[in-house]
């Protein structure tokens, strides 16, 4: 378990980091916080010849509430996200989620980019920000573009971005104060993926019917994905426990799970049910 | 009940605070892997992707040209060279062995196996050097479970076994087929207990010196077992051992994992010698969890006899013991004491059992704390609350009826063994009363009404402990022995150094033989240094088995009570008194009586070493050292009764630990503090067996779970506050009456979990009988319940 062997560049700015990546072709890593990349250079299932450290570039890894957003520098820690005051007032639920990441000693080193650009599907943060409609600043050599989650996530540990590319920071709309929220992992052992997550962001109208509701599934399919059907069928409706189950029961056919050491698909697929429902029971107040 | 010899009490029995502890803690242990030598190499194993292949053609041309190598060996460099690697534990007639050496010379039987190894400037290097090693393997089947390595026609593992059956060895008293026919209950079941393993935090590792002038090895091993390595390396390399030297720096965890002889110690060593270098070659965690022992497979089918009142007159049981492509150093042997263990604390009268050794393509079985005795006792427990369940009779009242009685020891079990002391029933009253006093009783019917499905469950196990008497242990087939030497010296200062055969594994036994050693002589702790982990003194089985306290203590014990007499002797010169007037209390010898006439252990130590004229007796020569050799005359039995509370979510399948209490009896206390650590522990790997932990191969029999991701051990989020209730019941066999307890955390949790679990479930009556109980397993279990709940339901005409 010792790592074949690498270049290291420790660049200072984006562009450097830009350049770097480009002259090294696709055979390049960046390196945020680590937390995905060393296990995998340790076991050689990836063998970079250059390593781009992040680390010493300054002002990634700020946090800052604009014009009814958050912007995420790419760098901020977990441990960041999970602590930060204005995201707890403004965006709780993203806080409340980052906590679930790993152990605090991984939190304190993983990085919210990292964590994005690793692209694992049971992971919290593609998830979060699938089901908060984030968006993601891209850096590369043509300059910056702005990618959505179902842009951005492309596959199983997969995204969009090309090799000399960077993403730098993360813009989430502040939701409005009247939403409710609600998140479920059902993992083995506190701190680890999720078997399947789910998590729903609901606002009721006046009349006290659903009158935005976001659906979101990790660990489910490829990519973490809002389930739109279900999310239209719900809208309208007044909460209750048969609307909520039949939403429930609607979710299971819009995902295509995959069986690994931990659980089946069959198994996957049943707890999406339970979990979709025991959250929108809980962000509809009903529980 | 007779008590030979009672342990001076004070300090022995006291809450101590580890004297290992800080160097600990703060990080400065010094573990094998911070040894470096001047011209160390560094070396890395190339292994087997397959589980069952032979081996056509290995070419390590390329893997020698790369710079920085030094060597690079194949199995074809080991023939002739080595003998094979050592079993110790032959407890079966006309067993057939694996014979295998260190690197696998034309076949290979798992995943992770040896096939050949480097030796270059540093592991990168090495590592850089396996991938340039090319192997050309012709694929064989593979057998990877129970049913397919039995099945008639089956792939063989070893082309001259009739099967792919180790051996066989079955025990059996009284009149088995008598006492089922007569039964008026019978209550049979299966279980299955996964695939775990000790998991160290620090790896196994080592570093080889050849030294080829004076023909000799040093190595400095991670391992609990430096005379057994020792022992075992003289045959394997055909060297006496007094060529040998085995010294064990800092161990970072053993649990069994590091009690067995390996490979790796074989080929470090012949590629120091081959290059004349020092040797350091370190397992990574991958190999880890491809080749280190795994453990607990084994399919238990038992069956138990009994009256309508729930008294048991007959059991029988198979353990199929669910080994390796390759015997381990200890062989069947923890699938033997898992079958010679079935009875438990019961007094059943007639018996059969039979143990079963079968080979797979998986990594070799070998040692686990527990050893066996947690899978026979969640047979034997699980089977004891469906007994109960079935003559709808308490469970533990059924307990009580069936337990070795207070006045029935010393007790022969209908297999093998003899039970030393106990009080069984009143362990288990013990634990009773801790749940009711922590409420659980209540908790549970405020959580049934509220509809959440809340279990208790209990697991009453024994443990076999103070390996071993060595002759009987001949007796029964092991090659080793079980006694303990150790050598207490006091020096010029009058300070007390302990040479132990014992190692320190982050037990505590540095602590406890601390303890023995100042109470027994009478001076402060802080007096008192014991010397670990190097193989100048000898012990029979190393430290496992549940046995450095018990057989250790003695020695230090014994040992000290010796050198007392002769500091009395000393001192006397000294003070003109009588030996016979003498005290001794922190360190200073006094005339009873007197308040004037004293003198410290400091003037004695100076008297036997330095001014010896008119205070060393004329007849004492110089020194104070006492060497003590203690064989057990039996083992000692410890014993404990496991509850858990649990919840069980019936919509996932998920269990929740909510509490945890073990009540326990390991004879005489050398530290509470101590022990209750030991049982967290291994609690925590008990209930990681139970839900957690498993080693899973596909069907193919490529290893699944190879990084802590996968692997799932508890983490302290993940387990309730752990409880621990004692009780001192003192063995009558070992002198100050001491019982091992290093593993009885680990062994009765799989069964109380088990049981608790049913009991959450007993409204739609689930019968888990498989480890660990992952959510898919227990919710296919909840949904086979419910649907046979529902179809009695309908048949009966009951509306839901």
């Amino acid at each position: 378990m010792k790592a074949a062997a690498f270049d290291y560049t420790a660049p200072t700015t984006v562009q450097e980091a830009i350049h770097s990546l480009n002259s090294a072709g696709d055979a390049a890593k960046l390196l945020a916080g680590g937390q995905s990349l060393l296990p995998m250079l340790a076991m050689r299932l990836a063998r970079p010849s250059l390593l781009v450290d992040l680390n010493r570039i300054k002002g990634l890894s700020e946090i800052h509430r604009k014009d009814g957003h958050l912007l995420i520098g790419a760098m901020t820690r977990h441990r960041d996200l999970e602590t930060n005051q204005t995201i707890r007032q403004v965006v709780p639920i993203l806080a409340h989620m980052a906590g679930h990441i790993g152990h605090v000693a991984i939190r304190n080193r993983g990085t919210v980019g990292g964590s994005i650009a690793h692209a694992d599907p049971a992971a919290e943060l593609p998830l979060a920000m699938t089901v908060l409609d984030a968006r993601f600043t891209v850096q590369g050599p043509k300059g910056t573009r702005t990618l959505a989650p179902d842009q951005l996530f492309v596959g199983a540990l997969t995204t969009s971005l090309a090799p000399d590319e960077v993403l730098t920071a993360i813009r989430v709309p502040i939701p409005s104060s009247s939403t409710h929220s609600s998140f479920l992992k059902l993992a083995r052992r506190h701190g680890d993926f999720g078997i399947v997550a789910v998590l729903v962001v609901v606002e009721l109208d006046k009349e006290g019917r659903y009158e935005d509701v976001r659906v979101g599934l990790g660990g489910a399919n490829p990519v973490p994905v809002r389930a739109r059907a279900v999310e239209s069928m719900l809208v309208g409706e007044k909460p209750s426990e048969t609307v909520v189950a039949a939403a429930a029961k609607a979710a299971v056919k819009e995902i295509e799970p995959s069986s690994d050491v931990h659980a089946t698909a069959a198994y996957r697929r049943e707890m999406v049910e339970v979990l979709v429902r025991r959250t929108l029971l809980a962000a509809s107040e009903l529980h | 009940m007779a008590v030979k010899e009672l342990a001076p009490t004070g300090l022995i029995g006291a809450r101590v605070r580890r004297v290992e502890d800080p160097r600990l803690l703060t990080g400065r242990g010094r573990y094998v892997d911070d040894i470096r030598l001047p011209g160390m190499l560094e070396a890395a194993i190339l292994r087997s992707p397959h589980p069952h292949a032979r081996i056509v053609r290995i070419d390590i041309a390329r893997a020698l040209d790369l710079p920085g190598v030094y060597d690079v060996i194949t199995g074809a460099d080991l023939a002739g060279v080595v003998q094979p690697q050592p079993v110790i534990w032959r407890v079966m007639a006309d067993q057939h062995f694996s014979n295998h050496l260190a690197l696998a010379v034309d076949r290979v039987r798992y995943v992770g196996q040896h096939v050949a190894a480097v030796a270059a400037v540093d592991r990168h290097t090495a590592e850089d050097a396996l991938d340039l090693i090319e192997v050309e393997y012709d694929p064989l089947p593979a057998v990877v479970d129970l049913e397919s390595a039995m099945a008639p026609g089956a792939q063989k593992l070893y082309d001259d076994w009739p099967d792919n059956i180790t051996g066989r060895v079955s025990y059996a008293t009284g009149d088995v087929d008598a006492a089922f026919t007569a039964a008026e209950v019978v209550v049979k079941e299966r279980f299955h207990h996964g695939r775990q393993a000790g998991v160290p935090l620090e790896t196994r590792g080592c570093v080889a010196i050849w030294d080829s002038f004076a023909q000799t090895l040093e190595l400095w091993l991670s391992t609990q077992s430096p005379h057994l390595a020792r022992d075992l390396m003289g045959e394997v390399l055909g060297l006496p051992v007094h060529k040998i030297h085995v010294h064990v720096p800092d161990v970072g965890g053993g649990f069994g994992t590091k009690f067995d002889f390996y490979a790796e110690e074989v080929i470090a060593s012949i590629l120091s010698r081959r290059t004349g270098r020092p040797v350091k070659l370190i397992e990574d965690r991958l190999e880890s969890f491809l080749a280190s022992a795994q453990s607990r497979e084994q399919v238990i089918d038992v069956e138990l006899a009994a009256t309508r009142e729930g008294v048991i007159t007959g059991l029988k049981g198979t353990v199929y013991g669910i080994l390796g492509g390759q015997l381990s150093t200890v062989g069947v042997g923890p699938s033997w004491l898992a079958t010679t263990m079935l009875t438990g604390p019961y007094k059943i009268p007639n018996v059969a059992v039979t143990c079963v050794g079968v080979m797979t393509n998986k990594a070799p079985a070998g040692s686990f704390r527990g050893w066996g005795q947690p899978e026979a006792t969640l047979a034997i427990e699980c089977m004891i609350e469906l007994l109960a369940k079935k003559v709808g009779v308490d469970r533990n009242e059924v307990r009580r009826r069936n337990f070795v009685g207070p006045d029935e020891f010393p007790y022969e079990t209908k297999v093998l063994f003899t039970y030393d002391s106990g009080r069984y029933a009143d362990c288990l009253q013990l634990c009773l009363d801790g749940i009711e006093e922590r409420g659980w009783w209540k908790q549970q019917a405020t959580a049934r009404a509220a509809g959440k499905s809340l279990g208790i469950g209990f697991g009453f196990h024994i443990e076999a402990t103070a390996f071993g008497p060595s002759r009987i242990l001949n007796l029964v087939g092991l090659t080793h022995s079980g006694f303990d030497e150790g050598v207490v010296r006091i020096d010029s200062t009058g300070r007390v150094t302990v040479f132990t055969g014992q190692t320190a594994m982050g037990q505590g036994i540095q602590t406890a033989l601390t303890q023995v050693a100042a109470q027994s002589l009478g001076v402060p702790l802080d007096y008192v240094t014991v010397l670990v982990g190097d193989a100048s003194t000898y012990t029979g089985y190393g430290t496992g088995a549940s046995r450095a306290a018990a057989v250790a203590g003695v020695v230090v014990m014994k040992a000290c009570a010796k050198l007392k007499e002769q500091v009395f002797r000393i001192a006397a010169q000294i003070l003109e008194a009588d030996p016979q007037d003498l005290t001794i209390e922190a360190g200073q010898i006094s005339v009873k009586g007197s308040a004037t006439r004293f003198i410290t252990i400091a003037d004695v130590g100076d008297a036997a070493y330095r001014r010896m004229q008119g205070r060393l007796p004329d007849d004492m020569g110089p020194t104070l050292e006492e060497r003590v050799v203690f064989d057990p005359e039996n083992l000692a039995w410890s014993y404990g009764c496991t509850a858990v509370l649990v919840e069980v979510d019936r919509e996932t399948g998920v269990v929740r630990l909510l509490d945890y209490l073990c009540a326990h009896d390991c004879g005489t206390l050398i530290n509470p503090m101590i022990v209750e650590g030991q049982i967290h522990g291994g609690a925590a790997q008990g209930l990681g067996g139970a839900l957690y932990e498993e080693l899973v191969y596909d069907d193919k029999g490529q290893p699944l779970t190879t990084t802590f991701m996968d692997y799932l051990m508890p983490t302290a989020s993940d387990l309730p506050t752990l409880n621990v209730l004692h009780m001192e019941t003192p063995s009558p066999h070992i002198p100050g009456g001491m019982k091992g307890m290093g593993e009885g955390g680990t062994i009765g949790a799989p069964a109380a979990v088990v049981n608790a679990i049913n009991d959450a479930l007993s409204d739609i009556g689930v019968t888990v009988t498989r480890t660990p109980v992952t959510p898919p397993r227990l919710l296919e279990l909840i949904k086979r319940a419910q649907a046979a709940d529902s179809e009695g339901r309908k048949a009966k005409g009951v509306a839901k």
